[in-house]
């Protein structure tokens, strides 16, 4: 069955480009300004490109360099309905551009937009909510798929190098995270809260495929943390998917990532406890996968407010130390900034106003205030499921200090449908309804949590838009009408627009090619890269 | 004594059932389609033949594992892995089972997995939201809510029990209001860079455009650029504010008091 599974590759062109060749590894490490060479763009997950070609004061001259529309809408083969949205962010390497949507890999010309090759991968199901994008090393393109497969893809064809499963998909679990190369591992998280299962990452041989590590979400048994949960049943269906981007720190060898809800999803009355190490951020050695701190974004999370917001690295000055920091703003509404190094709370505090928290512990975690997890009669809980933030990406300018947020303030009413007389809730115990939100750019100060400056979008009651800083001054972002924003980064100011056909679906790249800088985002299907003269 | 149980957890099985999707999302495509006929028939199998040992949910007891986390069960593709599962633990499963009852017994196991699955539809159903007092929420209604500044329970919301689906639906209209049974509209007043301002029906407002309909029915645009002036009047942004007030004492009582309104 699985050897008559066969990649579809359909080579348009037979292009020779400049240097399509290889990605060394040094090339992650110091990306140059030509590349965006993985989802974040580099390691930090700052988004912060050091481009300047474009500037705040010469914006006006971006003018649409090219577009491209995704031509195979739809899956591959079944798995649920694959809208043709671009919710990832391409990678580019040598000139070649690399998007996805789920079971489907482009290379495009990154200077035109012309279509390289396509490849369609056969699936066996799974959700097809959405792909994060690809990962690159050597002559490889890593992409994960719905059905739980880790895929290979020679770069300068599209055709299969090798495969490996690295969830079951019979246990509802999927794959849509964008897969991480540190040194030689190739990391990739998955997804799936349907059902209650364990959550994970991994790590795997980029050459061959081969599981080097997998480290899960869950403590082990016997150790302080496990006693977070009632019993060690609960822990081992106890969910936190890793389905967020991770980031990493060269210097201190150690990937961050965010976790995801526990399970049972709403109902959480038969796991009383923190449930560590779901909804945390998590510290690993990358060549071990060995825990070295966590810290809790929402402990005992009842409201599905997944913690796999980007933690973002970078180096600042707290009362007058430098200090190596990792920022996240997480879906539950609040903004936390830690010690990267032993993940010691610096600050924690609301970027949105929330309703859910009674105060916060001598850990700096916000304390859940029981009558707003969800209830029969219904609980008004601000932010609703979607969260402050969401996928998204955010991001942050060592010019500006700031750290950017497309937010959302929202209220929903939360239900639990569980029958009083079930003693054992599983899966979805209830869920969120109804609601009113409103969208927000925030610029926030990360020495102390707070806003500097907000940017009502008018008109949008959520954005999905991701988030771009460069060196320019200039901070690029999205609304859920169309409308393509360049702000002054310092000020919050709009300077530029362009009215798209559609919302917003991803964050924004930048490089250089031959002196000019390309800005490239997608609204739904379609590629808009924008570009500045040549200089 | 045992009898009258299983007839208790029949109930339960049957007050839930009816509760999923035809299909979900999540797991593998190859899955036969849950053939709803079967699932019952399948019921009717499992309540006979395994509801002791497994429970009245499927979620496990104590002399039985949960089959809902069964690797067997979520395997299983019309018996395939159910069957092997049960002859595997033979001891256990005594009871004597026809292929066509096994296959009944696969959809029906299907169906508890997909009931309870985020797309699950459980609803109003399962929902009561009538726990709150009437008398303290007609109070509220005319005191420090000031519903009563703009509703009265004898004029727009008389009669609003009888007019609403059910009180689930009266809670989020209350919470999150619309205006599309309302005869009011969003009223915007731009005052251009030239000319007398104009007033009109929101079409559209975003950070860089904003149109409406005017009085004769004409469709007017402007450009927010420097110097344009735009006032939205939006009849709901009491109510937007007051989701930052409401106790959820207040809706409950309030959603009582107005379910009274027959």
């Amino acid at each position: 069955m699985r050897a008559a599974v066969t990649l579809i590759v359909a080579v348009s062109i037979v292009a020779t480009l400049q240097g399509q060749g290889t990605v060394p590894a040094a090339a992650l490490i110091a990306p140059g300004v030509d590349s965006w060479p993985m989802y974040n763009g580099d390691y930090s997950g700052r988004r912060f490109s050091d481009l300047n070609t474009v500037t705040a004061d010469n914006v006006g001259s971006l003018s649409l360099g090219w577009t491209h529309r995704i031509s195979a809408a739809g899956p591959a083969g079944g798995g649920g309905a694959t809208a043709a949205v671009i919710k990832g962010t391409p990678v580019v390497v040598n000139g070649v551009l690399y998007v996805t949507l789920p079971d489907h890999v482009w290379a495009l010309d990154a200077r035109s937009g012309r279509e390289l090759w396509h490849t369609t991968w056969p699936s066996r199901g799974g959700w097809h909510i959405g792909n994060r994008g690809v990962a690159v090393l050597g002559t490889t393109v890593y992409v994960s798929t719905p059905d739980c497969n880790l895929v290979a893809l020679d770069n300068r064809t599209g055709k299969e190098k090798w495969r490996t499963e690295i969830c079951d998909l019979e246990q509802f679990y999927y794959a849509s995270a964008a897969p991480l190369v540190v040194g030689s591992h190739v990391i990739v998280g998955v997804s799936g809260d349907d059902l209650d299962i364990p959550g994970y990452i991994e790590s795997h041989d980029p050459d061959t495929g081969a599981q080097q590590w997998r480290w899960y979400t869950h403590p082990e048994p016997g150790t302080p943390e496990a006693r977070t949960w009632p019993s060690v049943d609960a822990m081992l269906h106890g969910g936190g998917m890793t389905w967020g981007s991770t980031t990493y720190d060269p210097a201190l060898n150690l990937i961050y990532f965010g976790t995801g809800n526990p399970q049972p999803v709403i109902n959480g009355r038969k796991r009383p406890g923190d449930n560590l190490y779901t909804e945390s951020i998590v510290a690993l050695n990358p060549d071990t996968g060995k825990l070295a701190w966590y810290f809790q974004s929402s402990p005992h999370d009842t409201h599905d407010w997944d913690a796999t917001q980007t933690p973002v690295l970078f180096d600042g000055v707290i009362d007058g130390q430098p200090r190596k920091l990792l920022a996240q703003a997480a879906r539950n509404g609040w903004f936390f900034v830690l010690d990267r190094e032993t993940g010691r709370n610096i600050s924690s505090t609301e970027y949105v106003k929330t309703n859910w928290a009674s105060g916060v512990d001598a850990k700096g975690q916000p304390v859940p205030n029981p009558r707003k997890e969800p209830q029969v009669d219904g609980a008004l809980v601000s932010p609703n499921q979607g969260g402050g933030q969401n996928w998204p990406p955010p991001s942050f300018s060592p010019q500006t200090g700031l750290f950017y947020v497309n937010a959302t303030r929202a209220f929903s009413v939360y239900y639990l449908y569980e029958n009083e007389n079930d003693d054992k809730p599983q899966g979805w115990g209830g869920n969120d309804r109804g609601g009113w939100s409103e969208a927000m750019l925030l610029g926030i100060d990360y020495r102390n949590g707070t806003v500097r400056w907000r940017y009502a979008w008018d008109g949008s009651a959520a954005t999905r838009s991701g988030l771009l800083s460069t060196a320019g001054n200039l901070l690029f972002a999205g609304d859920a009408v169309g409308n393509f924003v360049a702000f002054d980064a310092a000020r919050g100011v709009p300077l530029w627009r362009a009215g798209l056909h559609a919302a917003i679906t991803n964050g924004a790249i930048t490089y250089r090619l031959d002196g000019i800088q390309y800005v490239v985002v997608a609204a739904n299907d379609t590629l808009y890269a924008f570009a500045s003269p040549p200089r | 004594m045992c009898h009258r149980s299983t007839v208790w957890v029949m109930a339960v099985l049957l007050a839930v059932a009816g509760t999923t999707r035809a299909s979900m999302q999540g797991g593998p495509t190859d899955r036969p389609k849950l053939d709803e006929a079967a699932a019952a028939r399948g019921r009717s199998v499992y309540a006979a033949q395994c509801i002791n040992c497994h429970g009245s949910t499927a979620k496990g007891g104590p002399n039985g594992p949960d089959l809902i986390r069964s690797p067997a069960v979520l395997r299983d593709r019309l018996g395939s892995g159910i069957g092997p599962a049960m002859r595997a633990a033979a001891s256990a499963h005594t009871a004597t089972m026809t292929q066509a009852q096994l296959v009944d017994l696969s959809h029906f196991l299907r169906q508890r997995v997909e009931a309870i699955t985020r797309n699950r539809t459980a609803t109003a159903g399962s929902i009561d939201v009538l726990t709150g007092d009437p008398e303290a929420g007609r109070r509220y209604f005319n005191g420090s809510g000031r519903c009563s500044t703009c509703h009265s329970p004898t004029g727009d919301f008389a009669g609003i029990a009888t007019r609403t689906q059910d009180a689930v639906t009266l809670q989020q209209r209350m919470l999150f209001p619309t205006l599309a049974r309302s005869t009011k509209r969003v009223e915007v007043t731009i005052t251009p860079l030239e000319g007398p301002p104009i007033t009109g029906e929101l079409v559209r407002l975003d950070n860089f455009n904003v149109s409406i309909r005017d009085a004769g029915g004409d469709y007017r645009a402007v450009s927010r650029v420097p110097g344009v002036k735009v006032e939205v009047r939006d009849p709901l942004a009491v109510h937007h504010d007051l989701l930052d007030e409401y106790t959820d004492d207040a809706i409950h009582d309030v959603v009582a008091y107005l379910w009274t309104l027959k």
